[in-house]
This record gives C-alpha cells, sequence and structure tokens, in this order.
C-alpha cells in the first residue's frame, strides 16, 4: 500500500522560491500526472520525490513514512529519466541488472528479474547490445526495464517521451499505459503535452509557478476547470474567453443572469455555426484552416475579438462571409475578476 | 515481493538524528577533496608562505638558524648586488627572444598543417616530437652538435663555406643557441594549440570572405587573426611563464656561462640557494620570480575579460 | 603557358612539401645524430662526420652500464614515473569530480586557490620544499619525487583536465545512479571514471613524461648513484676532468630517449591530443 502525502512541500535554488507549498495526496496505485508550462516546477517537485533535490521546508511521505532526509535510492522509488540515462559503458543486461547488484541481490535472482522485465517489455534480443547501439524507443524501454527490476513502490517518469517522434510517442503512451494496468503501481508523470495527460492519468495535477492550480480527473478539468488558466491550459485548440460585456445583453434577452463574471469561456468545439443575424454571437469569417475532418474557423466578432470555432464539415461559411455563432449554456465557463469560475450559470430571478 | 528498493532498516520508527542530504554532500565533497587540500596547503601554501618568510632572513650555514633583516635581500639584490640585474636582463632576453620567435614559428607551421594533405600526419608528429623529449636529453644532444670546431652544425656550416662561431663558449651566440634550441624543443606544443584553435574556426568566414573576393593574406588578416586573439592571449602567457622558469635547459648546455652570459632566474635560484645556500637571499629571488608571474598571470585575466565584453 | 587549378595546386603543395621538410631537418637530425653517435668509439665521435658510424661500437652500452648503475637508474624512473601517475589520477579525479558535481561551502575559494597554483613555477618554493623534506627525513630517497609532482601545480592541472571533463558527462547519467542505490563513492569510481576514459588517458600520458623528464627536483633531493633518476644519470656521463664522455652520454641518452619515441610514433594521435587538451584548458 502505497500511498504519497506531500504536506506544504517548498523549494528554493537560493533566494528564488520554485515550489511556494504543494499539497497533495497521492493514492495507492493511482496514476498522477504532473503538466504545466515549462518552469512551472513540476519537473523539480517529481525530482524532490525522487531524494535528487533536497526539500528546503515542509514534509514528504512515502506511505507513511517520512522521507525528507532519505536518500534517494531507499525510498522505494525508481524513475525514468528524459534522456533515459542508460549506462553508456554498459550492456542492456548489465543497466537493468545495475541497481540490484548495487543493493546485493544474489546473481540468480538478479537473472530471473532481469529476464522476466525483459520479457515483459519484449527485450531479449536486446540484452547483450550496448545503449549507442539502441533507437530511441529501444532505448525507453529499456529504462523502464531498468525501472521494473526493483520492484519499486512508486513509478516517476520525467517527460519520458518527449525525445521520441510522434508516431512512437503514441506507441509509446499505450504501452506506458499498458504497464500501469498490469503492475498496478503508484505512477507519478510529469509531462508538458496535455494529450499525454488527459490519456494516461487518473488525475490530473496542473502546476503553475510552483503552485497547484486545479487537482482532478481528466473529465473534470476539461469540464470544470477551476479558472482561466487551468481551462486555456487543457484542451486544444485553445478555449475563446470574451469579456463579459459582449455576450451580457444577448445572455440577458434568453433570461440569463451573468452575475458578476468577467470573462466568458467557450471551447472552440463547443460552438455552431448558424445563420448571420441569429445566435449568441455575430461576426465574419476570417480564415479558414482545414485539417481534414474538421475545419477551424476565425472569427472576428463584432466586439473586435476572434473567436476560433471547430467546424465539422456541413453548411461550411465561406471567408468574409458573415456568421452567427451559438452554444449551450452547459458549455459556458464564467470566470470572476481573478480569473475563477463561477457556476453555474443562472436563471435571472 | 521483495523490497530491494526501501532501506528496512530506516523505516524503524526511530532513527538516530541524521546529516540532512546537504550536510552530507558537503562533507563527502570535503572528503573527495581533501588529498588535494592536504597537499596543496603543505607542499604549495605552506613553501609560499615560507619563501616569503625566508627572504626576510639571513640564513647561519653554520648554526642552521635564520635571524630576521627585514628587507635587506631585496635591496641586495634590487641595488647592491650587480648580478641581479644582469641575470634579469638575460631572463628578459631569453623570453623576448624565444617568445615571437616561438609564437611566429607555431602559428605558420600550425596554418600549414592545420588541413590535411598527404604528409601531414607525418609533419606535425616531427615537429611535435621535440615536446615528448626529455629537455635534459635534447639540451645534452644539441650541446654535442654545438661543440666549437668538431660539432655537426659547424662542419655542416663548413661545408658551405661558413666559418661558424664557438657557440657556447660566446656569451652572445650562447643566448642565440639557447633561444633556439629551446625554440625547437617546445614549439609543437603551441603548434598544437594553433591547429585546434584553427580547426575550431568554422570555414564558412573563409569562404565568405573569399567571395567578396579577399586575397589570403587579407583573409588570414581580417578573419584568421581576430578568431585567434584568445588563443594567441593564452599562447603568449604560457609561452612568457614557460621561458621565465627554463632552468634544465640552460643547467645542461652552457651552465649559466660563459661570463654568466646565459645566467637566468630560474637558474640563479638554484645556484644561490643550493650552490651558495644563501637561502634568504635565494628566497627574495623566488619572491620576485613570483610576482613577475603574478603580474603576466593577472594581465592575461583582465584582457581576457576585456576580450569577453 | 597558364597552369590549370589542379597543376597550380599541385605545385603549391609540392612547395610546401618542401618548405616544411627543411623546416623539418632541426627537429629530426638531433636524434639521429644522437643515436649514430652513441655507437661511435670516442675517437671517431670527433672525427670526419658521418650519419653511419665506421665502426658500429655495441660495447659503448656494457660500457655506460659499468659506469654507473644505468640500470637501476632506469628503472628508479619507470616505477616513479607509475607511483606518479597513479597517485595523480586518483587524486586528480577525486578532487575533479567534487569541484565538477558537488555542492559545497569553500568550492569557489578552493577553486581559486588551485588556479593560483596552475600559474607558479617549482622554482619559487623549491627552496622552503627543500628544507620541508629534509626535516621529514625524506632526502636522497624518492618520496619527493613523488610527492612534489603529484601536488604541485602538475596535480592541479590533472585536476582541471578532470574537472572539466566530468562537467560534461550529463547529469542524469548520475542521477541514475544515486537511484539504483550508489553512494558518492560509487558514482565517481563506476559511473564518472568508467565514462572518462579519454581523459584518464591524457592525464597519464602528460603526467608520466611529466615525471619521466623532471630535472630539478632529482637534482635537488637525491645524491646517491643508485638513487639517480634518468635525467639525472644521462647529465652524469662525465670524465675524470668533468668532460663528458659524449660516446658514453650519447648512448645513454639514445636508451632514454627511443623507447618513449617509438611509444610516442605509434599512438602520436592520442599523445598530441592530450597535450592539447591540457594547454587549452588553461
Amino acid at each position: 500500500m502505497t500511498s504519497l502525502t506531500l504536506r506544504n512541500l517548498k523549494k528554493s535554488f537560493g533566494s528564488t522560491e520554485v515550489i511556494k507549498g504543494v499539497d497533495l495526496q497521492v493514492h495507492d496505485g493511482e496514476f498522477v500526472v504532473f503538466v504545466g508550462p515549462s518552469g512551472c516546477g513540476k519537473s523539480t517537485l517529481l525530482r524532490m520525490i525522487a531524494g535528487l533535490e533536497d526539500i528546503t521546508a515542509g514534509e514528504l511521505y512515502i506511505g507513511d513514512r517520512l522521507v525528507n532526509e532519505v536518500q534517494a535510492a531507499q525510498r522505494g522509488v525508481a524513475m525514468v529519466f528524459q534522456s533515459y540515462a542508460l549506462y553508456p559503458h554498459l550492456a542492456v543486461k548489465d543497466n537493468m541488472a545495475f541497481g540490484l547488484k548495487v543493493r546485493k541481490v544474489p546473481a540468480e535472482e538478479r537473472e530471473r528479474r532481469v529476464q522476466d522485465a525483459a520479457a515483459s517489455l519484449k527485450l531479449e534480443a536486446l540484452l547483450g547490445r550496448y545503449p549507442r547501439e539502441l533507437s530511441g524507443g529501444q532505448r525507453q524501454r529499456v529504462a523502464i526495464g531498468r525501472a521494473i527490476v526493483g520492484n519499486p513502490q512508486v513509478f516517476l517518469f520525467d517527460e519520458p517521451l518527449s525525445n521520441l517522434d510522434a508516431e512512437l510517442r503514441v506507441h509509446m503512451r499505450s504501452e506506458i499505459a499498458a504497464l500501469h494496468k498490469r503492475l498496478g503501481n503508484t505512477m507519478i508523470y510529469v509531462t508538458h503535452d496535455q494529450i499525454e495527460a488527459m490519456t494516461l492519468a487518473d488525475r490530473i495535477v496542473v502546476l503553475r509557478e510552483g503552485r497547484i492550480e486545479q487537482v482532478g480527473s481528466p473529465r473534470e478539468l476539461y469540464e470544470r476547470p477551476a479558472n482561466l488558466f487551468v481551462a486555456q491550459f487543457i484542451g486544444s485548440p485553445r478555449m475563446n474567453v470574451l469579456p463579459a460585456a459582449s455576450v451580457e445583453k444577448s445572455l440577458s434577452a434568453r433570461g440569463l443572469d451573468i452575475g458578476s463574471a468577467e470573462g466568458v469561456g467557450m471551447r472552440p468545439e463547443h460552438i455552431s455555426v448558424v445563420e448571420a443575424g441569429s445566435g449568441l454571437l455575430r461576426g465574419a469569417v476570417t480564415l479558414r484552416e482545414y485539417t481534414g475532418a474538421t475545419t477551424l474557423l476565425h472569427v472576428a466578432l463584432e466586439g473586435g475579438e476572434t473567436a476560433l470555432v471547430v467546424h465539422n464539415g456541413q453548411n461550411m461559411p465561406e471567408a468574409g462571409e458573415d456568421v452567427g455563432l451559438e452554444i449551450a449554456r452547459e458549455h459556458m465557463h464564467l470566470f470572476d475578476s481573478q480569473g475563477q469560475a463561477i457556476r453555474p450559470l443562472a436563471r435571472a430571478g | 515481493m521483495a523490497d530491494t528498493l526501501t532501506d528496512k532498516t530506516s523505516a524503524r520508527p526511530w532513527r538516530a538524528p541524521r546529516l540532512s542530504l546537504r550536510r552530507r554532500e558537503a562533507i563527502e565533497a570535503w572528503l573527495f577533496v581533501s588529498p588535494t587540500v592536504a597537499g596543496f596547503l603543505v607542499f604549495f601554501l605552506g613553501p609560499l608562505l615560507a619563501v616569503m618568510y625566508f627572504s626576510l632572513t639571513e640564513w647561519n650555514l653554520l648554526t642552521q638558524e635564520a635571524t630576521f633583516v627585514g628587507v635587506k635581500n631585496y635591496v641586495d639584490a634590487l641595488s647592491v648586488n650587480p648580478d641581479f640585474w644582469h641575470v634579469l636582463r638575460n631572463s628578459f632576453v631569453f623570453a623576448i627572444g624565444l617568445v615571437p620567435l616561438n609564437m611566429t614559428l607555431a602559428l605558420t607551421l600550425a596554418l600549414a598543417l592545420s588541413r590535411p594533405f598527404r604528409g601531414v600526419v607525418f609533419f606535425r608528429t616531427v615537429f611535435f616530437a621535440p615536446v615528448v623529449t626529455s629537455a635534459v636529453a635534447w639540451a645534452i644532444v644539441w650541446r654535442f652538435l654545438l661543440q666549437g670546431e668538431a660539432g655537426a652544425v659547424n662542419q655542416l656550416l663548413a661545408s658551405v663555406g661558413i666559418d661558424g662561431p664557438n657557440w657556447l663558449r660566446e656569451p652572445d651566440w650562447a643566448m642565440v643557441a639557447v633561444i633556439v634550441t629551446r625554440v625547437i624543443k617546445m614549439v609543437g606544443l603551441n603548434m598544437i594549440l594553433y591547429i585546434a584553435a584553427l580547426q575550431a574556426i568554422p570555414r564558412d568566414y573563409e569562404a565568405a570572405a573569399r567571395l567578396e573576393g579577399a586575397s589570403n593574406w587579407q583573409i588570414f588578416r581580417m578573419v584568421i587573426w581576430p578568431l585567434l586573439a584568445p588563443t594567441t592571449l593564452v599562447i603568449f602567457v604560457i609561452t612568457m611563464i614557460g621561458s621565465f622558469k627554463v632552468f634544465d635547459h640552460i643547467y645542461l648546455m652552457t651552465g649559466g656561462g660563459p661570463e654568466n652570459g646565459t645566467l637566468v632566474l630560474a637558474f640563479y635560484i638554484y645556484e644561490q640557494g643550493f650552490k651558495f645556500f644563501n637561502v634568504g637571499y635565494a628566497s627574495a629571488l623566488a619572491m620576485i620570480m613570483f610576482v613577475i608571474v603574478l603580474v603576466l598571470t593577472v594581465i592575461q585575466m583582465t584582457l581576457r575579460r576585456k576580450d569577453m565584453r | 603557358m597558364t597552369l590549370t587549378t589542379r597543376q597550380a595546386r599541385l605545385v603549391s603543395r609540392t612547395c610546401l612539401i618542401i618548405a616544411l621538410s627543411v623546416v623539418a631537418v632541426p627537429f629530426v637530425f638531433p636524434f639521429l645524430w644522437m643515436v649514430s653517435s652513441g655507437f661511435k668509439s670516442a675517437t671517431e665521435i670527433f672525427g670526419q662526420p658521418s650519419l653511419i658510424p665506421r665502426v658500429w661500437r655495441w660495447q659503448n652500452y656494457l660500457e655506460l652500464l659499468e659506469y654507473q648503475p644505468f640500470a637501476r637508474q632506469y628503472f628508479n624512473s619507470l616505477y616513479i614515473a607509475v607511483a606518479v601517475t597513479v597517485l595523480t589520477l586518483a587524486i586528480s579525479s577525486l578532487a575533479g569530480y567534487a569541484l565538477a558535481r558537488m555542492r559545497f561551502a569553500g568550492a569557489g575559494l578552493l577553486m581559486l586557490f588551485l588556479l593560483s597554483a596552475l600559474m607558479v613555477p617549482e622554482e619559487v618554493t623549491i627552496i622552503p620544499n627543500f628544507f620541508l623534506i629534509r626535516s621529514m627525513g625524506l632526502m636522497d630517497t624518492h618520496a619527493p619525487l613523488i610527492l612534489l609532482p603529484v601536488f604541485g601545480s602538475h596535480g592541479v592541472m590533472a585536476t582541471f583536465l578532470m574537472r572539466q571533463y566530468f562537467l560534461a558527462i550529463p547529469k542524469e547519467l548520475e542521477e541514475a545512479g544515486r537511484m539504483d542505490g550508489l553512494s558518492r563513492f560509487g558514482i565517481w569510481w563506476r559511473i564518472a571514471l568508467p565514462m572518462s576514459r579519454p581523459a584518464l588517458a591524457a592525464v597519464s600520458i602528460i603526467t608520466f613524461l611529466f615525471s619521466w623528464n623532471l630535472f630539478l627536483e632529482p637534482l635537488v633531493f637525491i645524491s646517491s648513484l643508485e638513487k639517480f633518476t634518468l635525467p639525472l644519470a644521462l647529465s652524469n656521463f662525465t670524465d675524470s676532468y668533468g668532460l663528458p664522455l659524449w660516446h658514453l652520454q650519447l648512448a645513454a641518452t639514445s636508451l632514454a630517449v627511443v623507447p618513449i619515441l617509438i611509444v610516442y610514433l605509434i599512438a602520436q594521435r592520442q599523445i598530441i591530443e592530450s597535450f592539447a587538451l591540457s594547454g587549452v584548458k588553461g
């Protein structure tokens, strides 16, 4: 049973604070993804859990053991590095067995565990090779294999797919998901790629400037973002956010009260194109980007803003054509002046 | 499932207070550097402070005791003892003769050998060979070659009708001889440094200059030479310092003679300290050498900093 | 007649090779003359000069062994150079690793101190070191010939060279080692060192040659013949008037120089690169 508890965790490099107090509970067997723009502290937080960075303040528990001052190797965690960090002077087999050897695991058991891990990752044929003789995907698998052989309680992944090309990335993503299903261990995964986060995570932790913005399942984050930052970070293309004033009139005409909201968010995929003159918003198409299954429309609104619309191909408007835009009530996100979400959109009294 | 990643002992409820990871790293680091630090203190910093002190004392050979005499040794060197200025002059003549000759030759050879052609490895190997040879062996052989009439060099000169001087017995020629043979011994090192620097210059610069119609000389003068400036500065200082500490070469080729014509600072320190046991005076000379080297180093550092800006 | 580009290039290349060959004469000639003279008799040496001895006197080599314990002196140089090399490798790579990778109070100051030691010639500290070694009772032993190079400016140079190389090793590899349970020492020994073979080779080469060619220290510290090192022994072939016994001296010098030259010719690329590496770091 391996949960993780982070209590008001802080990290400073010199006088700059990079992790500004993080509280988080990771449940046993959960797949948690840390996501955020570069410099948000997600990697640092992972490295603090690994024991590669010391903890400036706060408490870190793995299971019920306080590990702030426990050496990395004694924390029961294994890490897959971004660059894989395979030892170039050791063959694949010795790379995987290295940690066991250091821990003085008997040779037969070492052998058995390496063989097991190699079999489960289809690495048997590569055991005698050196890292430089492997392709990117193979190296990635060896790095995972090395993490598996130690039977860690917690797996840590630091942007493990960012050095792979797009096709391989999709493939390895599914392999990692399968691995989690098979092993059932607690896993913490860092990425800046929101698709990776959405597809892999039980829960996503969105970080910005050393603080947690929101924690929740992928669906929660998508459907009920807690604030403007999360709303625009999750989802692609990103959410349109319009000043409340631009829709206030049309909404109240339908008997909806926008209340204290300052901004209204609408996901491009939730907006539909209707006849010019009708709909919640009016504007003119300025650009059409055909992407195959859908077309992305850039619509210049009357108020001067631009809205992105994902159009599925029916009744395609021409560039320059005036259109109306419509969106269902439940797909509108309201934000206050601080960028915090307000819910739900209330019927006017 | 065996839990190899968890240290069972540290999972016990009570632990002795342990060092923070940071503290631990610092202690380990000092353990790593401790042999170096100990050696540095005992064989460098200690002696450096000692030589400062020694330079203010006079050593009595019979009683083996040091008496404090203040700056007397420095006064002796700078104004009383006529040898000192002579020696310093020799050291500067040696350096001023050696450094430009060495650097010009090194750069010329490097320019010729920085591009691949058939034979380039052969020539690099040849020009570098004296560098790996012991200075003692080099000096012995050249002393043999440069003997008065019987020496191979003079016999070679005689065969084309030149009456060569007795190289190592005439003060001026002796200086020329030690400088030239030292340059041949050491030029390979600077040549290699210049070759490395030349090969690090992107070929595009030269190509661009050539497209604009620059001649070889213009390319060298306006593109290559400015880009080599940091290397030239380093080589200049290294060679300069090296020429001030030259000892074995002179000890074996001329023994400082003739008529002290090649008596340079390093040799003078050795002679005063270990032949005449003027420990205080020799220490003052060592301090003067220290200051000269220090000034050269500081000049290099300031120029380099300016260069970076 | 105008030359084609191809012909022009051929002409300039030929000129270049001729010029380089002329310059090469004083670099090669001393070695040839040294070897050949080592086989000449004391009288032939001053006779009509010829690169090939009239009579090959192999007995020069027997005579020089009788003149002083040359084999013993040769062995001294060899074992001292090996000892200096091994110790320098160990000590400089430990310190270089700490300076490259570990955070500790005083690291910056230590670097500055060591840098200053890099620049100061041995001649400056040789006098106090003489008294130090004497007070330690180590006069006329090989200890100072090992200790001074290891801890002197040469050792510092090796430390900086190793540091520079360690800095280029990806940090994640060492972190992987930490995750695998290696101590600091383990990371140094099992990851950093195996990955630094080129730097270790460079330090070995220049350190061995440095010790092999060392002259001032043996001159100051060693007095008995059987403790001499090669450079000292070579300078010691003189007759009762203090004049050099050329034929013996040159034969002995050949014995000291030729093996090094042979190794150099075999591994010239590696050796030249090692020197370039140690010079550029400054």
